[in-house]
C-alpha cells in the first residue's frame, strides 16, 4: 500500500469522528502546553539569573591576586612559601598573557581613600584602570566621560558612592536615615585623603610612635569626569568604586607615600616597601566560560591567587536545571494523561471498526499496513495536538511576560528583565516530536490489536 | 493450462468447534476438486456448515484437520500475513451484507483491493470505472453506498471482487439481503461475468433455486457433502433444443 493512501485513509477516519478527535487532541494540546510553559518558565528564570550574574561580574574573568598581601583567596596556596608567591607586575602580565585561552590581561591598582565634601564624608575604594578599559567593559555612564590619563587623577564615581556619604554631625546619609547626601560630585569640590591611617589618628587624637598626634594628612582635590549609571540601590561590581586612570594613580601614590609603605602593597621580608608599585589585581579574561575553571587552576599553580565566579555560577546553573526538570515533570504528567486519552480513543475506534478491519483483511490489506494506519492516526492526533499546543504555549508565554513584567517591576526587580517565560526554538521542536511520539506510543498497543483482529468479523451478518 | 486444471482441492477436511465441553463438527470429512472456470454452488440448510467450508477455502479460518490446496498452495500451513497476501493476489470476495466502506464512493470502494496492492490512483480508478461499467453502474460512479439500493450495492461488491481479475471468487450468500427479483439479476450478472472471463466462482446459498445458475451444485448436510449435481451438461442440452 502506498504511504499516501495510508495517510489518506487514516485522516478520513479521524474526520469521521470529529468531536471525539477534537476532544482527544485537546488533551494533547493541554499536555504539550503545560510542558512547554513550565519548561519555558524554568528557562526564563535561568536566563534572567544569567543576566543578573553578568551584572555582578564578567563571567569569563579570573581575578588574579598577590598571595603575599593576604588576597581574599585563602586556600591551600596561601601556605606556599613567600618565595613562590609572585607579585603582580608587568612581568606577571606578560606571563599570564601567554597562557592558552587567555584573551586579555588588565591590571588594576586599588587603594582605600576617604572622600570629603562639605559636611559629608565616605570611605571608598579608588581603582586605577588602563585608559579605555571601562568603555570596553561596557560600563554605562549617567553623565560625563570616562577618566583619561593626564598627569593628575580625574575620577569617575560609582552610582552608590554618593549614597554611602555620611554627615558626621547630623548623623544622616542615604543608608542611615534615607536622606541623600547633599553633594553633586560634578560641581562640588571633593577632597581625597590617601593616607587614611594618619587621617583617623589625627581625627581620633591618637598619638603615633613618637608620642605626638600626627598632623592632618594631605588632601587632594580630584576633579570628576562623570558618574556611572544606576540608582542608589542598584548594586553592580562598579557601584561602590571610584575609577581613575592607572598611571595617574601610580604617580600620585608614589609622591604621597615617599619612603613609606603604601597600604595594600607587598613588602619585603623585613617589612620595607619595594621601590616599584605593584598592581592590586590582574583581570584575566578567558576566551570562553568553559575555559575559566581550568585557567583558574593553572594560574593558582603558578603561585598567584586566582578567583572567579565560575563555581557558584555552575552551582546555580545546576540548580536551575533541577528547577527546569521539576517544572517539566509537572507538565509531563498532563501529557501522560493525554497519552492515556489517545490510547482510549484508539481502542474505541478499533471496537467500532472491527468489521471494517475484517473486510480490509479479507480484501487483502497487509497486516503491517493496518497497523501503520492506526499508528499514523495516533501520531496525527499527537501532531495536531502538538502544533495547537505550541501555539497556545506562545500565547500563554506572551501573556505571562506582559503581566509578569508589570508584577516584577512592582516588586522592585530589574526593569530590564527579558521575560519570565522563554521558549527557544529547540524547545518547540522537541515538544512537537515528543507529542508525535507520545501519540504513536499510546497508539502502539491498540494498533497491534487492530492488526490481529480476525477477518471473520467481516463475514458476520448483523 | 487447460480448462480441466484443478484450482481447488480439498482433502479430508474437518472443522470442530469447541462449545463448552462438547465439540461441534461443522465440517465432518469433506473431499472434492474444483476445476478452473467452474461456477460451483454450495447448498444446504442453515447450520449445515456452508460458511465454515467457504471460510476455510478462503483462508479466513484454519481447519482442525485436512488439506486445502488452492492454485497449488497449501492454505492450512500458511501464516496469517501469508494468507492475507495470498488473498490479495488470487482471491476476490463477495459478502452477504455487501460490506462497502461507507465513506467511500463506488469507484473508491471498487478500487480498494487495488489500493491494498499499492497501485497508483490513476490506474486503479481507471480499472474501477471499467469494472463498474461491466456491472452496469456507469451512472453511479461517485455515489456513496447509502445513496444506492441493495442491488446496486451488491453490483459494486461484484465489481470489487472482479476488479483484480482473481483466479477464484468466493461469495457467501451474495443475494441473502436482496429481494428475489434483484437476486435473479445479480445471479445472472455473476454468471455471465465469470463465464466470459473464465473465472472460478464458489457461491454459498441456502436457496435451491438460485443454485440452478451454477455449473455444479454441492449439497451439504451436517458438515458432509451428500450429493454433487452436474448442471452444465443439462443446460447445454437445453440450448441445443
Ligand atoms: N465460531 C463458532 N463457534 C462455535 N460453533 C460455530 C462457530 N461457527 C459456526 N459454528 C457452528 O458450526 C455449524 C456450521 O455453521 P455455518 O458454517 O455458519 O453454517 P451455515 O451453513 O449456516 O453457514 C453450526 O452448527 C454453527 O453453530
Ligand atoms: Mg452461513
Amino acid at each position: 500500500m502506498k504511504p499516501w493512501d495510508m495517510l489518506r485513509l487514516s485522516v478520513s477516519n479521524l474526520l469521521k469522528r470529529k468531536l471525539r478527535t477534537v476532544l482527544t487532541v485537546l488533551g494533547v494540546v493541554i499536555g504539550v502546553a503545560s510542558i512547554v510553559v513550565m519548561v519555558s518558565l524554568g528557562l526564563g528564570l535561568s536566563r534572567s539569573l544569567t543576566e543578573e550574574m553578568e551584572s555582578f561580574g564578567n563571567m569569563t574573568c579570573v581575578t588574579v591576586t598577590d598571595l603575599s598581601t593576604g588576597g581574599f583567596y585563602m586556600g591551600e596556596e596561601s601556605e606556599k612559601k613567600d618565595k613562590e608567591k609572585k607579585h603582580l607586575d608587568d612581568k606577571a602580565i606578560a606571563e599570564l598573557s601567554q597562557l592558552d585561552n587567555v584573551e586579555q590581561v588588565t591590571p588594576m591598582l586599588t587603594t582605600n581613600v576617604i572622600c570629603l565634601s562639605g559636611a559629608y564624608m565616605c570611605n571608598a575604594d579608588i581603582c586605577g584602570v588602563p585608559e579605555g578599559y571601562l568603555e570596553e567593559q561596557g560600563v554605562e555612564l549617567e553623565k560625563g566621560t570616562y577618566p583619561e590619563q593626564n598627569g593628575t587623577p580625574e575620577v569617575l564615581y560609582g552610582n552608590m558612592v554618593v549614597p554611602s556619604m555620611y554627615n558626621d554631625k547630623t548623623e544622616s546619609g542615604y543608608f542611615w536615615d534615607g536622606r541623600m547626601a547633599d553633594v553633586d560630585v560634578m560641581k562640588d569640590p571633593v577632597m581625597f585623603v590617601f593616607d587614611t591611617d594618619t587621617y583617623y589618628n589625627f581625627k581620633g587624637n591618637v598619638p603615633s610612635d613618637n608620642g605626638k598626634v600626627p598632623a592632618m594628612p594631605k588632601k587632594h582635590l580630584l576633579p570628576a569626569t562623570g558618574l556611572i549609571a544606576g540608582g542608589p540601590d542598584e548594586y553592580t561590581q562598579h557601584a561602590y568604586t571610584i575609577y581613575t586612570d592607572l598611571e595617574d594613580l601610580k604617580t600620585l601614590l608614589k609622591k604621597e607615600f615617599k619612603g613609606k609603605a603604601i597600604p595594600g602593597q607587598p613588602t619585603t621580608a623585613s617589612g620595607k616597601p619595594y621601590k616599584e608599585i605593584y598592581y592590586s589585581r590582574l583581570m584575566v579574561y578567558a576566551a570562553s566560560m568553559d575555559d575559566v575553571s581550568d585557567l583558574q587552576k593553572e594560574i593558582r599553580s603558578m603561585g598567584y591567587g586566582a578567583e572567579s565566579d565560575i563555581e557558584w555560577i555552575k552551582q546555580s546553573q545546576d540548580q536551575m536545571k533541577l528547577v527546569e526538570v521539576v517544572l517539566g515533570g509537572i507538565g509531563a504528567v498532563s501529557l501522560l494523561v493525554a497519552a492515556i486519552g489517545i490510547a482510549n480513543t484508539m481502542m474505541m475506534s478499533i471496537y467500532e471498526r472491527t468489521k471494517e478491519i475484517g473486510i480490509m483483511k479479507v480484501l487483502g490489506c497487509d497486516m503491517r499496513n493496518i497497523q501503520a494506519m492506526f499508528l499514523i492516526e495516533a501520531g496525527f492526533i499527537g501532531l495536531i495536538g502538538g502544533v495547537v499546543g505550541l501555539i497556545l504555549s506562545y500565547i500563554i508565554s506572551a501573556v505571562i511576560n506582559v503581566f509578569g513584567a508589570g508584577l516584577m517591576e512592582g516588586m522592585g526587580m530589574g526593569s530590564e528583565m527579558t521575560g519570565i517565560s522563554y521558549i527557544p526554538f529547540w524547545l518547540s521542536a522537541i515538544a512537537l516530536i515528543f507529542a508525535i511520539l507520545v501519540g504513536m506510543i499510546a497508539g502502539f498497543f491498540p494498533s497491534l490489536r487492530a492488526m490481529k483482529l480476525s477477518p471473520l468479523a467481516a463475514i458476520r451478518n448483523e | 493450462m487447460g480448462d480441466n486444471e484443478v484450482v481447488i482441492q480439498v482433502k479430508n477436511l474437518y472443522k470442530i468447534y469447541r462449545v463448552g465441553d462438547t465439540g461441534v463438527r461443522a465440517l465432518n470429512g469433506v473431499d472434492f476438486k474444483i476445476r478452473r472456470g467452474e461456477f460451483c454452488a454450495i447448498v444446504g440448510t442453515s447450520g449445515s456448515g456452508k460458511s465454515t467450508l467457504l471460510n476455510m477455502l478462503a483462508g479466513l479460518e484454519p481447519p482442525t484437520k485436512g488439506e486445502v490446496i488452492i492454485a497449488g498452495e497449501h492454505m492450512e500451513t500458511k501464516k496469517e500475513n501469508e494468507l492475507v497476501a495470498f488473498r490479495r493476489d488470487h482471491i476476490g470476495f463477495i459478502f452477504q451484507s455487501f460490506n462497502l466502506m461507507a465513506t467511500m464512493d463506488a469507484v473508491e470502494n471498487v478500487a480498494l483491493p487495488l489500493t491494498f496492492r499499492g497501485m497508483d490512483k490513476k490506474e486503479r480508478d481507471r480499472r474501477a470505472r471499467s469494472a463498474l461499467k461491466l456491472v452496469g453502474l456507469s451512472k453511479y460512479m461517485d455515489h456513496k453506498p447509502t445513496q444506492m439500493s441493495g442491488g446496486q450495492q451488491q453490483r459494486v461488491g461484484v465489481a470489487r471482487a472482479l476488479v483484480l481479475d482473481p483466479e477464484i471468487i468466493f461469495a457467501d450468500e451474495p443475494t441473502g439481503n436482496l429481494d428475489s427479483k434483484t437476486s435473479e439479476d445479480v445471479m445472472r450478472l455473476m454468471q455471465t461475468l465469470v463465464r466470459k472471463k473464465k473465472q472460478t466462482l464458489i457461491m454459498v446459498t441456502h436457496d435451491n433455486h438460485l443454485a440452478e445458475y451454477a455449473d455444479r451444485v454441492f449439497h451439504i448436510k451436517d458438515g458432509k457433502i451428500i450429493k454433487i449435481e452436474e448442471k452444465r451438461a443439462s443446460e447445454e442440452q437445453e440450448k441445443e433444443l
